[in-house]
């Protein structure tokens, strides 16, 4: 006879096929547990934080729904994440806050003044507390445009090749790059504490 | 800055998206030119940056408040699906009462309309044209047509029974 599950305890080895099985205090402990990294790749992207709670729920039933699809290819926590990201895709599409390709799009993903500035050198650890780090990380992010901002969490942090930021953007290979790029001289710019001026 | 496709190969390298032979071109290019190789170590910090400080966002709410609008939503979806079928299942069987009854009310309005009496040849109602047709006499009925009215009329009659 089996032995009741204790969830909190509980590998998720265990927890996965219990929830595929029904078992929604399991699904209850993986949302738990996955929870903060889903919400923080939401609102990465999304920047709002309304947004991201709406998303990262839908998310979770998208995934209940789905559980029995998850074979373990990847990790939870990829396949979770990349729900998450479809679904943050999709709503900035609706929102019509993330172009494929327009002409409007030309001058951001030209990179507008970055394009002028010379190479930076980026060594602040040397200076900053790690926690001061990430909240000027955070800020800069923020002041990124949403197509900028995108490539570069999925290519920095969730990893994906060029080809699939592009598959997911919509968008060639080519505006992956410069978007890419250009984000990264941005941001390069914003956490050496350039300004604008200083290379105009 | 080095022109947009230069720069953009030197990141291509970074991010190991080259092919080999064009991998050898840029770190050729890197090892003779200084403007390349500063643009280069630019994006190769911001990557090293970022991939060790991702910023650690906490969602703003409790696990039990959290998990609450979740389960709320999973609940009201398992209730969704008995009522589907029973709509879908609504709409067939109001179909299936639905068309024999049109059928009956064509039927009555076609009879209403017909005329009061059984018309037959010499009669006023036909003109030249007029076909009659009595296909099988035991059913008890036939066919007008009016071609000068442009009608059809299926007459169905128990005179030939009384």
């Amino acid at each position: 006879m089996s032995q009741p599950i204790q969830h909190a305890q509980a590998d998720e080895a265990v927890l996965i096929p219990a929830a595929q099985e029904g078992d929604m205090a399991a699904f209850e402990e993986l949302v738990a547990r996955h929870r903060d990294k889903a919400y923080a790749r939401a609102f990465s992207i999304l920047r709002n934080e309304d947004d991201a709670l709406d998303v990262t729920q839908e998310a979770w039933v998208k995934i209940w729904q789905r559980l029995k699809q998850f074979h373990g290819n990847s990790s939870f926590a990829t396949w979770v994440t990349r729900i998450v990201i479809n679904l943050c895709l999709d709503q900035l599409r609706k929102q019509k806050r993330l172009q494929a390709e327009s002409i409007e799009q030309l001058d951001e993903d030209a990179g507008g003044v970055e394009r002028l500035m010379p190479a930076v050198i980026l060594n602040p650890t040397e200076r900053l507390e790690r926690s001061e780090l990430r909240r000027r990380i955070d800020e800069a992010l923020a002041k990124l445009s949403v197509e900028h901002r995108t490539a570069l969490v999925l290519h920095e942090f969730e990893e994906l090749e060029y080809k699939e930021v592009a598959k997911r953007m919509g968008c060639s290979i080519g505006t992956v790059m410069s978007r890419l790029f250009y984000a990264r001289r941005k941001l390069a710019a914003l956490l050496a504490g350039l300004k604008r001026e200083e290379f105009t | 800055m080095k022109d947009l496709p230069t720069a953009l190969k030197l990141q291509a390298h970074l991010d190991g998206e080259l092919a080999p032979d064009e991998a050898r071109e840029v770190v050729s290019l890197l090892q003779r030119d200084a403007e390349a190789h500063a643009l280069f170590d630019e994006l190769k910090g911001t990557r090293r940056v970022l991939a060790a400080n991702e910023p650690e966002i906490k969602l703003p709410e409790s696990r039990e408040f959290y998990w609450s609008k979740i389960r709320r939503e999973l609940e009201r979806l398992e209730r969704e699906p008995q009522v589907r079928p029973q709509r879908v299942w609504g709409i067939a069987r109001w179909l299936r009462l639905a068309l024999p009854a049109c059928a009956v009310l064509v039927f009555a309005v076609v009879m209403l309309h017909r005329p009061a009496f059984a018309p037959g040849p010499g009669s006023p109602l036909f003109a030249v044209g007029d076909e009659i047709e009595t296909p099988l006499e035991e059913l008890n009925s036939f066919t007008f047509r009016s071609e000068s009215a442009r009608m059809t009329v299926v007459w169905v009659s128990d005179s030939f029974v009384n």
